[in-house]
């Protein structure tokens, strides 16, 4: 490519740097002072702030955060591998059918599909009262619970789950099967032994992509959960509301080392970002 | 000549243990369990529409079918200024980084390995970053620049937020696409004494023109549907929907207008993905390729 062109990324890059990291330097700094929300004024330097680390509502808040974001990453691991290994096997080859059919639901308000979710999770409903006119009577009364909130956060990211592992099945050499079948191993041991290996890029990519969102939510569990569940992002959002920005940083900082994490992750099993799309 | 009988040898006499039965088990099954996956996947927009012609405010109960919210969509005030903004916001933000992506993208591509890396390491950071930690982040960022612009946050705020995590995006779906291309059609472009800015829209562009269309699509889902990083960057009422949708489900004051707005969306998606889907294989059959 023609040299002229490299300056080109300079400005992003600089806006990348103004953007997101000179902000983790604010919220670093945050951390150690005691400030009236974001006014330097009558700053005073302090450690206390750290004590909410060990705090039992930040230390029950993030145990469920990790809970839940680890149990709907496993659930949608599981469904959306096999959602996109049909996919792949089927003769329904048209790309362009299958994004749309997984990205159309996110072209609805997020909010309002869990809401509506939300409602159906009661006993009192409107599927039951179009169900009761014809005679069936059914109650769930799920929400609140932590079933609820589970059931919202796989089926709200599970499309991000199966994009990224189909992207990687398509991507892999039809040869190579055949070879593995010709060479006399079974359907099922050329799934582990080939199929498999060659689409944990996309696991992992999918992971993240499910497994980060789940952490650091605030609207679905608040929504399904009816402030009987608290995650981490609830706290975070707490503390930013009552402009308690000190403490909100810190535990902001903290999530954002687990992303971090979870960056370099992506970094050295997907390079120059492949699968991410 | 009588024709003789042989018996055919099973999958079992070779050898082999047969899975057939097994695997059709596993067909229909992989059948029902795609088909209930992607039926839960559509399971709230379902719900969304059968509120939207209730005749009943009530989401408990089923009056009778209406499609009075549909005429009264635009009636409430503050629900109308909220769609408004969102489409502005998105709209634009989707048109600035759908641009800006593709040059960034472009000079991303021409730089070293190392380099490049690096910057792909911070793009990632939009993408990944979890969005409570970017809607604060952002709303610091900015917070500083008060003194110097007191009436920062608003729709310039919002937008600036919105092209930052469009941006990345963008630049993703871009990216591939031009590694496909062929350097000699650049060398060939600039020997002929095109200048490489003409070259970049006369040569680079339409050849990434998929990866362009894909990038805007992805971004202006992002960005219609975006609450959290919103919630944090904008202010003085200039909310978009999902910040008036979560107002309005905190206050339980949501008006059925709103399912009404969300379904007739979906059905204005569903039709322009068909449309374009239609053009496309028209497209595809003129040239030969299906």
């Amino acid at each position: 490519m023609n040299d002229s062109y490299k300056k080109l990324a300079k400005p992003y890059e600089i806006w990348l740097y103004i953007l997101a990291l000179f902000p983790s330097l604010i919220m670093l700094v945050l951390v150690f002072l005691d400030t009236e929300g974001i006014n330097f004024t009558d700053a005073s330097f302090t450690f206390g702030n750290f004590s909410q680390l060990t705090e039992s509502s930040t230390i029950i808040a993030f145990g469920n955060s990790l809970k839940f974001a680890l149990l709907s990453t496993v659930l949608s691991a599981i469904l959306g591998y096999f959602v996109a290994y049909r996919l792949f096997r089927s003769k329904f080859k048209n790309k362009f059918l299958i994004l749309t059919i997984l990205i159309l639901p996110m072209w609805s308000n997020i909010l309002l599909r869990i809401e509506a979710l939300g409602n159906v999770m009661q006993p009192n409903n409107i599927i039951t009262d179009l169900l009761s006119k014809i005679g069936i009577h059914v109650a769930i009364d799920i929400k609140g619970s932590s079933l609820a909130v589970l059931i919202g956060l796989v089926f709200t990211y599970l499309p991000f789950m199966i994009l990224p592992i189909y992207t990687a099945l398509e991507k892999i050499e039809p040869s190579l099967e055949e070879a593995s079948l010709d060479l006399g191993a079974t359907q099922l041991k050329t799934f582990w032994k080939v199929i498999f290996p060659l689409s944990t890029k996309g696991i992992v990519t999918g992971s993240i992509m499910v497994f980060l969102p789940c952490l650091s939510g605030f609207a679905i569990p608040e929504i399904l959960g009816s402030g009987n569940i608290v995650l981490i992002g609830n706290v975070i959002d707490q503390f930013f509301r009552n402009m308690n920005y000190n403490i909100g940083a810190l535990l902001a900082l903290f999530i954002m080392i687990l992303i971090l994490g979870a960056i370099f992750l992506v970094q050295k099993v997907d390079k120059e970002g492949e699968t991410l799309l | 000549m009588e024709q003789k009988h042989y018996e055919v040898a099973t999958l079992k006499e070779y050898g082999y243990k047969d899975y057939h039965i097994l695997q059709t088990i596993f067909k229909i099954f992989g059948r029902i369990l795609v088909a209930f996956i992607v039926m839960m996947l559509y399971f709230s927009i379902f719900i969304i529409f059968l509120q939207s012609i209730n005749s009943s405010k009530s989401v408990t109960h089923f009056e009778h079918f209406t499609l009075k919210w549909y005429l009264e969509m635009f009636d409430n005030r503050q629900m109308r200024l909220a769609i408004q903004h969102t489409l502005i916001i998105s709209a634009s933000a989707t048109l600035i980084s759908t641009v800006l992506g593709t040059i960034i993208a472009v000079g991303i591509n021409s730089l070293e390995k190392k380099k490049r890396q690096r910057i792909l390491l911070l793009n990632n950071i939009p993408l990944l970053n979890a969005d409570i930690v970017t809607g604060i982040s952002l709303m610091l960022v900015f917070s500083c620049l008060l003194p110097i612009f007191p009436y920062l946050f608003g729709w310039k705020t919002l937008l600036i937020a919105h092209m930052f995590f469009t941006l990345p995006y963008v630049i993703l779906s871009v990216l591939p696409k031009l590694r496909e291309i062929d350097p000699n059609l650049l060398d060939a472009a600039l020997d002929l004494g095109v200048k490489p800015r003409r070259a970049l829209f006369k040569v680079i562009v339409p050849a990434v023109k998929a990866g362009i269309f894909s990038g805007a699509l992805l971004a202006f889902t992002m960005s219609f549907d975006d609450f959290v990083v919103s919630y944090y960057t904008t202010g003085n009422g200039f909310d978009n929907l999902s910040i008036w949708i979560y107002g309005s489900i905190g206050r339980n004051s949501l008006t059925p207008a709103v399912y009404s707005f969300n379904t007739m969306i979906t059905i204005i998606t569903v039709l322009f993905l068909l449309t374009v889907h239609g053009f496309q294989t028209r497209r595809m059959k003129k040239n030969g390729k299906m």
